[in-house]
């Protein structure tokens, strides 16, 4: 097999990372412009072009793909990714904490029980995951107008409220009451008018917008 | 706007070009400061199509290779209009400052 036939069938590897839809319409472009793009007698993807591949893939999977008529739904799903990092870091603190905090003691309490420590970390990883999930999976089906998840996420934010009261330590509190802030700024912009056209049905958008646009003169 | 996607514009102002004809085009516009990666580069075409700047305007088969040409939409070029003079406002009161303040701004 030639340099280019080995070049151009890892790069084809690297298209994986992209969203199917874009790797059917644009695969093959990609790739011829990946392939002029790379030096005579190269064989490997270089380690900054596979980069950036990756890169893109993922990016392309996971940005919102909110059209610009609904600006509200797109700043929301932003705050939802923020949701998701800001409790991603929350996770690696709290992880690292009890890791040095309770290495000395050798078992924390974990719902009224003295727990070892590795229990506790992965009880811990658990419910991080979780929540991680909850606000990405917000963040995709929101993005993809489901109603459902309008719905869902506004839910989910009035039990983060309930539960709000039952954080204790300085960090707890901090990382609650910023990941609540989020749900607050994120449930306001999903319930917004521009939000709501948004989610309607295809029928009811246009019977709904043609309704509400005709008194408007721009 | 970002300074990849006003590069990406300003190549294909004065005509189609396809994804390879705007990585040379833009890394010549911009004296070779900008150079896009394919990747960066379909990112952005991909974004730029879903808010209707960009279009398809043909494809062909070169060498057996396909090759997409985009062109700017009448949305594209003024938006494309709009940014170039707000950055150009931008840039000559930052010059009458510098001129002001006797800096070396010629």
């Amino acid at each position: 097999m030639s340099d280019q036939a080995k070049l151009e069938r890892r790069y084809r590897r690297l298209l994986a990372w992209y969203p199917a839809l874009f790797r059917r319409e644009h695969g093959e472009e990609l790739i011829a412009v990946v392939m002029a793009c790379s030096p005579d007698g190269q064989s490997r993807p270089g380690l900054a072009a596979s980069a950036d591949l990756i890169r893109s893939g993922l990016w392309m999977r996971l940005r919102p793909s909110v059209p610009r008529s609904a600006p509200t739904v797109a700043a929301a799903v932003r705050l939802m990714y923020a949701g998701a990092a800001v409790t991603t870091i929350g996770l690696i603190i709290a992880i690292l904490s009890v890791v040095f905090v309770g290495g000395r003691a050798g078992s924390l309490r974990l719902l009224g029980h003295s727990q070892p420590l590795p229990v506790v970390i992965a009880v811990g990883i658990m419910v991080g995951l979780v929540l991680i999930g909850l606000w990405l999976w917000m963040a995709r089906a929101n993005s993809q107008g489901r109603n459902w998840a309008r719905i869902l996420s506004t839910v989910l934010f009035g039990l983060a409220t309930l539960h709000l009261s039952g954080w204790t330590g300085v960090a707890q509190v901090v990382f609650a009451v910023v990941t609540w802030l989020l749900g607050l700024a994120v449930v306001w912009l999903l319930w917004r008018p521009t939000s709501t056209a948004f989610f309607k049905p295809p029928g009811l958008t246009q019977a709904g917008h043609s309704a509400e646009a005709s008194p408007r003169s721009d | 706007m970002q300074e990849a996607t006003f590069m990406i514009l300003t190549a294909l102002s004065s005509g189609s070009q396809h994804g390879y004809g705007i990585i040379t085009d833009v890394e010549e516009i911009s004296d070779g400061r900008v150079q896009l990666r394919p990747g960066t580069l379909y990112a952005a075409l991909d974004r730029l199509r879903a808010d209707e700047l960009i279009e398809v305007e043909r494809e062909e088969t070169v060498d057996g290779r396909l090759r997409r040409y985009y062109r700017l939409t009448t949305a594209g070029t003024k938006r494309l209009s709009a940014e170039a003079t707000r950055l150009q406002a931008h840039a000559t009161a930052a010059l009458t400052r510098l001129k002001l303040a006797g800096g070396t701004a010629t």
